[in-house]
Formats: C-alpha cells, sequence, structure tokens
C-alpha cells in the first residue's frame, strides 16, 4: 500500500492540473477575501451592511468565504480518478495493479492528503489576508475614513498609544483565525475524499464534477432551506458544521447544523461509501 | 517456466455480440507467437481477458496458472502494451515509466534502463503530449519491459514505428522470446498481435488465428505452411518440351504468363524430369503459401460478424458515380471515363473535375448511386488463395 500511496502521490505532482487548482484556490481566496472586506454593502451569512474595520466581525466574515476552497477540493478529488479514465492511464494502472479496490484506497489516502494540504494553502491565504486587513485597519484608524465607519478618533485614541491598537487587532485576527482554521482544513480534505468517491461512481470527469459542485451549490442549498432537518446532513452543511466548531464570535447561522465530529463522520462516510460504491459497480467494469 | 492457458474463454457484450466463443489455446514459450484475426475477430478482447481488464462472461484464462489479477507481483510476471495510448498527455515519459516502477516496486534504474533500450532517453522529460505515434510505441515498449517480464503482451506493436523500428523490434522479440533467462527456462512467452500479415510472417514462430471469436488455427507457422498448397515456377525456352514431359510424368503442368507452373508439388518432383529430358532451365523457383494467403482460407477472407466488419465495397466502381453533378466543365464530360476504362483513369477524371480529389470522393460518398454490392466485387486478396 505504501507503493500505491506513493505512485499515487507522484502522478498527482507530475502534471500540471494539479498546481493550477492551488493556484486557483489562492486566487479565489484573495479575491473573495478582499471583496467581502471591502465590498460596500456586502453582506455574508445574514450579516447585512458595512462592518466597521478591525472589528472582530469583520475578520470573522473575511474567514468565512475561506470555505470556498472546499469546492476545489472536490474538483481536486474528481480529477484524481477520472482523470485515469479520461486519459486511459487506467489500463497501465490496473495492468501494474489489478486489486482495484486498493488503487481506490491509495487514491482515497492520497485525495485526502492533497485536500489537507489545500485547506492549509486556504488558512496560510487567508492569514496574508488577515495581517493585511489589520494593517488597514491601523490606517482607518487614522483617517476620516474611520470615522465614517464607526470608529471614532476618540476609540483610537482610547487604545492609547498606536502600537497598542495594532497589537489588539492582530490578537483579534489571530484569534479568530485559528479558531477557523482546523475545520477549514479538515473540511477541504474531507471534501476531496467526497469528490473522489463521486469521481469514481461516474467515472465521466465533466460528469462528476457538474454533479458535485452543482449539487453543492445549488440542490443542496434548496434541500437546507426547505428541510433544514435533512439539510444538515448533506455534505457542505456537514463542513460548515466543522468549519464552525470552535468559533465563539461566530452566530450568524440560522439553519441548525450538526456537531464537529457529527459532521466529520457524515463526511467520512459520504467519501468512503461513495468510493466503495464505485469500486463495486463502475470501477469493476471491463477495461475497453 | 511461463504458461498462458485459455479454456473455453466467452465474452459476450451485451446481448447480440458475442466477442469471444469458447477459446481455447496455450502460448508457447521460446518464439513469438502471433496473434492473428480479421478486425472484430476478438483478439483485442482476449488479450484484456488474459490481463484481467476485462471479465470473461464464462471461461477461464490462466498465467502462470493464476488468474491475472492473483499475481503477487504481476509487473514482474506480464509486460502488456495494448494501445498506444493511455498516458497523460501533461506528464513526461521518464515520469510516466517512474509511476508504474513505483507501483511495481522497482528501482528508478531500471527506468533508465528502459528509456535507454527505446531510444528515448534524450526526450524523456518531454510531455508524453508532443510523442508522436512511433515514440508512444517506444514508450509503451519500455513500460512494457520494466519488470523483466517472461510474458510480453504487444498488441500491434509495429504501428506507427518506422521502418527501422519494425526492424528493431523484430530482432528485439526474436532474441527476447529465445533468450534462456534463468526464471524462463525455455525462453519466454512473446504474443504479438498484428494485421501486418507479411510483417508478422517475419516475426512470428507461431501463430494463434482467431476468426469471428472463434479459435480458426494455432500451431507452429512452418507446419501449418507445410500443409498448404506449394508450386514450383520454371522459365525455359523448352516450355512445350517440358509441359509434355511433365504431364508424361504424371505431374501438374501449366503455362502461365511464360512459366511452366506446377500446382502442389516440390522441386524434387520437377528436377529429374528436367535433367531426364535435358531441358535448358534458365529460372527455378519454388513457393509455399504465404501466411497472408494462409489466412484468407482460415478465415474466409470475411468476418461473419456485421457492421464495420462486412467486406469493403468495390473500390473500382468507386467514382463511377457522378463526382460533381452541379456544372461540370464540358472537356471533362466529354472525356468521362465509360464503364469499360481503368481504375486509373476514373481516379484522374475525377481528380480534374473538382477542386480535388477529396472533394470528388465526399461528392461520390453523398451523391453517388447506393454503393454496389459487396458481394459484387472480388475480395482484396481473395484472387490469391
Amino acid at each position: 500500500m505504501t507503493r500505491l500511496l506513493r505512485a499515487e502521490s507522484r502522478k498527482l505532482w507530475t502534471i500540471w492540473s494539479s498546481y493550477v487548482i492551488f493556484l486557483i484556490v489562492v486566487l479565489i481566496d484573495l479575491l473573495f477575501g478582499f471583496l467581502v472586506a471591502f465590498a460596500p454593502g456586502g453582506r455574508h451569512r445574514g450579516t447585512a451592511g458595512l462592518v466597521p474595520h478591525g472589528s472582530t466581525q469583520w475578520f470573522v466574515n473575511v474567514f468565512s468565504v475561506l470555505d470556498n476552497s472546499r469546492l476545489l477540493a472536490l474538483v481536486l478529488g474528481v480529477l484524481v480518478i477520472t482523470g485515469e479514465y479520461r486519459h486511459k492511464t487506467v489500463t497501465p494502472t490496473f495492468l501494474a495493479e489489478p486489486r482495484r479496490g486498493r488503487v481506490v484506497t491509495a487514491k482515497l489516502g492520497v485525495s485526502f492528503g492533497a485536500g489537507l494540504l489545500l485547506g492549509v494553502v486556504t488558512m496560510l491565504t487567508g492569514l496574508v489576508i488577515g495581517f493585511v486587513l489589520v494593517a488597514v485597519g491601523v490606517h482607518s484608524c487614522l483617517s476620516l475614513a474611520g470615522v465614517s465607519q464607526g470608529m471614532s478618533q476618540a476609540t483610537c485614541a482610547g487604545q492609547g498609544v498606536l502600537h497598542h491598537y495594532y497589537v489588539a487587532n492582530t490578537h483579534d485576527m489571530w484569534h479568530e483565525w485559528s479558531q477557523i482554521a482546523p475545520g477549514v482544513i479538515l473540511g477541504t480534505g474531507l471534501f476531496a475524499v467526497y469528490g473522489l468517491g463521486l469521481g469514481a461512481l461516474l467515472k465521466n470527469q465533466i460528469v462528476a464534477i457538474v454533479v458535485g459542485l452543482g449539487f453543492t451549490l445549488v440542490v443542496e442549498s434548496i434541500i437546507v432551506a426547505v428541510w433544514p432537518t435533512i439539510g444538515k446532513y448533506l455534505p457542505g452543511q456537514a463542513a460548515t458544521a466543522l468549519e464552525n466548531a470552535a468559533r465563539t464570535s461566530f452566530s450568524a447561522s440560522s439553519t441548525p447544523l450538526l456537531s464537529w465530529w457529527e459532521g466529520a463522520i457524515i463526511l467520512v462516510i459520504y467519501g468512503v461509501v461513495l468510493s466503495y460504491l464505485g469500486t463495486v459497480t463502475t470501477l469493476r467494469s471491463d477495461i475497453t | 517456466m511461463p504458461t498462458i492457458q485459455a479454456r473455453g474463454l466467452t465474452k459476450r457484450f451485451g446481448a447480440d455480440v458475442l466477442a469471444v466463443d469458447h477459446l481455447d489455446f496455450d502460448a508457447i514459450p521460446g518464439g513469438v507467437t502471433g496473434f492473428l484475426g480479421p478486425n472484430g475477430a476478438g483478439k483485442t478482447t482476449t488479450l484484456r481477458m488474459v490481463l484481467g481488464l476485462v471479465t470473461p462472461t464464462s471461461g477461464t484464462v490462466l498465467v502462470d496458472g493464476l488468474r491475472y489479477r492473483d499475481l503477487p507481483h504481476p509487473t514482474n510476471r506480464v509486460g502488456a502494451s495494448l494501445e498506444a495510448s493511455g498516458f497523460h498527455p501533461a506528464r513526461t515519459a521518464r515520469n510516466h515509466l517512474k509511476i508504474i516502477a513505483t507501483m511495481a516496486g522497482l528501482p528508478f534504474s531500471r527506468v533508465e534502463e528502459c528509456l535507454d533500450l527505446v531510444g528515448l532517453s534524450e526526450v524523456g522529460d518531454r510531455k508524453v503530449g508532443g510523442f508522436s505515434l512511433g515514440m508512444r510505441q517506444r514508450l509503451e515498449l519500455a513500460r512494457s519491459l520494466l519488470g523483466k517480464p517472461d510474458i510480453l503482451v504487444l498488441d500491434e506493436p509495429a504501428n506507427g514505428l518506422d521502418p527501422q523500428g519494425i526492424a528493431w523490434l523484430r530482432d528485439f522479440l526474436r532474441f527476447y522470446a529465445t533468450e534462456k533467462a534463468p526464471s524462463a527456462g525455455d525462453g519466454r512467452i512473446v504474443i504479438v498481435s498484428s494485421h501486418l500479415l507479411s510483417e508478422a510472417q517475419l516475426i512470428v514462430d507461431d501463430v494463434i488465428v482467431l476468426n469471428a471469436g472463434r479459435l480458426a488455427a494455432q500451431g507452429r507457422l512452418s507446419d501449418l505452411l507445410a500443409g498448404t498448397k506449394r508450386s514450383v515456377r520454371v522459365r525455359t525456352p523448352d516450355a512445350d518440351r517440358l509441359v509434355q514431359a511433365l504431364r508424361a510424368a504424371n505431374l501438374p503442368a501449366v503455362m502461365q504468363d511464360g512459366y511452366v507452373v506446377c500446382e502442389g508439388v516440390t522441386p524434387e518432383q520437377v528436377g529429374p524430369v528436367m535433367v531426364e529430358n535435358r531441358i535448358e532451365v534458365h529460372e527455378m523457383e519454388s513457393s509455399t503459401e504465404s501466411l497472408e494467403s494462409l489466412f484468407f482460407s482460415l478465415t474466409g477472407g470475411e468476418s461473419a460478424q456485421p457492421g464495420p466488419t462486412a467486406p469493403m465495397g468495390d473500390y473500382r466502381r468507386f467514382n463511377d458515380g457522378p463526382a460533381a453533378p452541379s456544372a461540370p466543365p464540358p472537356a471533362v464530360v466529354s472525356a468521362a471515363p465509360s464503364p469499360a476504362a481503368g481504375p486509373a483513369t476514373d481516379g484522374s477524371a475525377a481528380g480534374s473535375a473538382t477542386a480535388g480529389p477529396a472533394a470528388g470522393s465526399a461528392a461520390a460518398g453523398s451523391e453517388a448511386p447506393p454503393a454496389p454490392s459487396p458481394a459484387a466485387g472480388p475480395r482484396p486478396g481473395g484472387g490469391q488463395t
């Protein structure tokens, strides 16, 4: 199994599309992070209107968009298995390891690892955004813009020296970041496993990506809105539960969520059950 | 000693297509085995069943007495290349081989050896997407050889290779099959499927011929050919006298294109007659049937499967229809081929009447009257049997 894991990892890191996914994740994180931070009238998860720069809620809102990375993790997981069928590399793969279930298991492990790494990259990007926001907050404090956004010069002055403000703001940012990071990283990793399961079952790359993204972005939102008691068991909500596990300052969610460990277990079940079904159905079929 | 054994091997695709039908065969080590058959005969399906990629509907095929999927180290036992595909276009050749080497637990030095052998080490770091068909074939061969397997299964390995490449492959396969490796004893099993019969005749020692999913023949090529028609051709100024002398000796003899031709006899039978009658000989040639004619006699020159494997149409009448009915230049109309005109005339007339031969064929395909019945014309090669 060690050989298979190493081979699968080599497969992943010898094609450019894997690196492109990481690049897209960084770009999307930067784009959405700053958009939420500075877009006038931007709203996110029930918080309407402008949020004062430098406030805890500001960081909460900005870090909350980082979970979009799990959509790319899903795509990564789908690619890990459907790419083999698309380029017919599945033939040499199954010639070298005819026990197909073992190949899928190795892919499961490698997808999870790559997904975790994607989560780590996401959170590091988030940290960069966080430090920029702290700097902006300090700047706002010194300017009239800060006043117009709810911070009075007196508030700033009340912090004593500017340095003090900076330290406090950094502490808020760091606190918020460290509360969300584990959930986002684990959720991203498990979403890659979920993607692998989808790919194993559906085999066709385009179909698997469309189904995966379409379900997460559209179908799941509808189900969550209509039947929240069922919706909380769906992958996206399970990942949100995981992400919000340790967040004390986050209370905007109006829909019921599972506890973080329930969310994690649900996601593992999705990935493993779909992969298993794929292995005993789709992958058992003839390679012609 | 390596073995491949198929017993009652059957594969059905859906309800209608019986691709392989109760096939029994044994691969023979120490020589190159040609796996031959017309399109749709079930060659590729059979090879894929040997390699565990396709599950038989019934029957078994065992490699070293085991199903392929039960082999503990398949890469070290069997090397297989099925088609010049199965590469990620964005991955380099070297990485492609390293992945398989990693799966099989082989050192990367083996990757370099195999790249060297097929002459790809210089381009090993280039992406396979930019490779020609011939380079992909070499890469496939390199991948098959990674584990120094005692069984080599190659589907159309000569496809896309240049003449030097084909000659090299021929020599290599002969060497590889007969090499007395410690693990192989009497030599290795090398199975090569091919549709180029003249090429295959140069490479193979044994043949397994499939037709419509069934075994049509199996054995030493030389044995199979020995059982078929042979003939002797003689060129002599005394042709008439020789024919009479041969007939007097109860040997069949006819005049053909200025040669005296004796079907079904050996030179040993013709020679004494010529000496006895003191007949001057300018040329004498003995021929056995070629693999190609053997192949046609075994497979009936056609496949039992309908559709794309039905006999092809009569090309001599292909361009008879109006190639460009809209506004053909008068000069060409007057020069239009009569039904009796030869194929060369047809081709040139159609070529000059339209923008180009391609346009002519396309128009003929869509607007010409229905193609002549396949049965109307002789099949390619059919006249030789």
